[in-house]
């Protein structure tokens, strides 16, 4: 599978990242063998936090078994020193590791967060404290939320090292490239890439929002998924190379675990997407209603 | 709205910046704002549609950035094509984004005199349309019917779809010198809304017909429009011509 850079952390991570999130929703044994697919695929960047249910302990076996070939980024949601540091322990307790290569400031969204993350008694303090201690690698953010405040956070945090963000053909065909809109993902794809940062792609392969709970139950939706996915082989790979050649570093997989396999086959297959093909697909897209970002109070 | 990738793809390479331009065929605007956005002094925008008129106007009153230091930087101009309310040699870049599929082949050459006649020395001229669709495409038998139907309600076909190599000769023919061709989409993306249009045109000249005759071409184009529900194919190009300075 083809590796690209990731930014200028000294990894070069596979252009598909494993969402272990997918673990959640599976029995030991079947997280056991989703997680080997993902390594036979090449696969060298796996993601979780400690949010995705149960999914750091069931990641925990294989990574601890093929720890060597794994790039592994992890989260936290808390905003303050002690909160962060607690969950940090936590996980790597839960991981059953001593060491995480990516720790992520997880689900930014608003402007008064951004201001405690980085004050003095923020978690960035002690994920920085865990830095210098060898605990983490390298520091990265997540959003789902106003591409505006995610090129903030580029411009505040010197030592970011990676940025995870939506990025799909609903979202690019909104975009309208001045960093302004709700979905201008472009820009801080665009600033990420100047200033060297990794990219990691998140909502890749979603269609659209679910239908409301009232018409859809959530129990009855058939992807365990935020959003609701495209689900054709074809689709997926469409999607898969159309994120993958936007200059994105990797493209991270979905949430139910149908749909990994199918990713994974796209990545290995990946060999970049006609302009022509990439303008088709945002065409396609540009009257669909965007699942981002009103799926962003899950 | 953005701007769709086509447009500002088809006017990456021209010089908008500074220039008055003429889009010929308002649509929604979607090129109007793309002349806008790159930069134009002045921006003609020609339809003989009046609901096109006024979302085009409506498209430019809802864009804050089109509107900047614009209090006469847009003109929508309700005209024909074949008789344009402008002076000869007076614009400096021309669009033509997805006009041609919707001119007769009767209309072809008095509106390409007249782009000539209103085009100043130098000009820059864009046209960007569909290659005729592959024999197979489904939505082909939709675009048929709309055919058959606009021709039995009014006498002439509602779309063409014109070879890129087919509208270079004509326009090179008329004294344009050929600048270059790129691909703006391929394949072509016939979504459920594009369909559920061209039915509703069927629908629209339908009406216009006996009945019974009205009636059957609604029902085909409501069953190709469940049947096929959307479809990817065929290319869009995007042409450039340039008028000798």
């Amino acid at each position: 599978m083809e590796t690209r850079d990731l930014g200028q952390t000294g990894h070069e991570s596979t252009v598909a990242t494993f969402g272990a999130i997918a673990l959640n929703w599976l029995e030991q044994e079947g997280a056991d063998q989703l997680v080997e697919l993902a390594l036979e695929r090449g696969v060298n960047h796996f993601d979780v936090a400690p949010t995705y249910g149960d999914a750091e302990l069931k990641l925990g076996p294989k990574l601890r078994q093929h720890r060597e070939e794994i790039y592994l980024g992890c989260k936290t949601q808390e905003r303050d020193y002690e909160g962060a540091r607690d969950k940090l322990e936590r996980s790597l307790d839960r991981l059953g590791v001593d060491h995480i290569d990516l720790y992520q400031i997880h689900g930014l969204e608003y402007e008064s967060e951004l201001e405690e993350i980085t004050g003095d008694d923020g978690a960035l303090a002690a994920i920085r404290d865990a830095q210098d201690e060898g605990l983490i690698g390298d520091i990265g953010l997540t959003s789902h939320g106003d591409p505006g405040l995610i090129l903030d956070a580029i411009e505040q945090i010197d030592d970011l090292a990676t940025v995870m963000f939506p990025l799909n053909p609903v979202v690019m065909a909104k975009s309208d490239g001045d960093g302004d809109s709700e979905y201008d993902y472009e820009a801080v794809l665009e600033r990420a890439n100047e200033e060297g940062i990794g990219t990691l792609g998140i909502k890749a392969f979603a269609k659209g929002s679910w239908p409301s709970t009232d018409e859809l139950p959530e129990a009855d939706r058939p992807y365990c998924n935020w959003y609701q996915p495209v689900d054709r082989p074809d689709e997926i790979r469409e999607r898969f190379d159309f994120a993958a050649s936007q200059g994105l570093t990797s493209v991270v997989s979905p949430g139910d675990p149908k749909l990994v396999a199918m990713v994974l086959d796209a990545a290995s297959r990946y060999d970049g997407m006609a302009e022509e093909t990439q303008r088709s697909l945002l065409e396609a897209a540009r009257h669909d209603e965007s699942p981002v970002p009103e799926q962003l109070h899950h | 709205m953005a701007i769709p990738r086509t447009v500002t793809t088809a006017l990456a390479d021209r010089p908008v910046a500074g220039a008055v331009c003429l889009e010929a065929g308002a649509g929604v605007g979607n090129t109007t704002a793309g002349l806008l956005a790159g930069g134009a002094s002045r921006v003609y925008a020609v339809t003989n549609e009046r609901k096109h008129a006024k979302s085009t106007l409506e498209r430019v009153r809802a864009n804050a950035d089109l509107r900047t230091d614009s209090p006469g930087r847009v003109a929508i101009l309700e005209a024909d094509l074949r008789d344009i309310p402008l002076p000869a040699d007076s614009v400096e870049v021309i669009t033509a984004h997805g006009l041609f599929n919707v001119v007769p082949p009767a209309d072809l050459a008095p509106i390409i005199t007249e782009l000539t006649r209103v085009a100043a020395p130098g000009c820059h001229l864009v046209v960007d349309d569909y290659e005729p669709l592959p024999d197979d495409a489904a939505v082909a038998d939709l675009f048929a019917l709309e055919n058959a139907a606009a021709e039995l309600a009014d006498g002439r076909p509602m779309l063409s779809f014109y070879a890129a190599a087919t509208l270079q000769r004509l326009f090179v023919g008329a004294g344009w010198e050929f600048d270059r061709t790129r691909t703006l989409l391929e394949p072509v993306p016939w979504t459920e809304t594009h369909l559920e249009a061209h039915a509703e045109v069927v629908h629209s000249r339908a009406n216009r017909l006996d009945n019974a005759l009205g009636e059957r071409l609604c029902e085909q184009a409501d069953a190709l429009v469940e049947t096929i529900g959307s479809e990817s194919v065929g290319e869009m190009y995007s042409l450039a011509f340039r008028w000798p300075a």
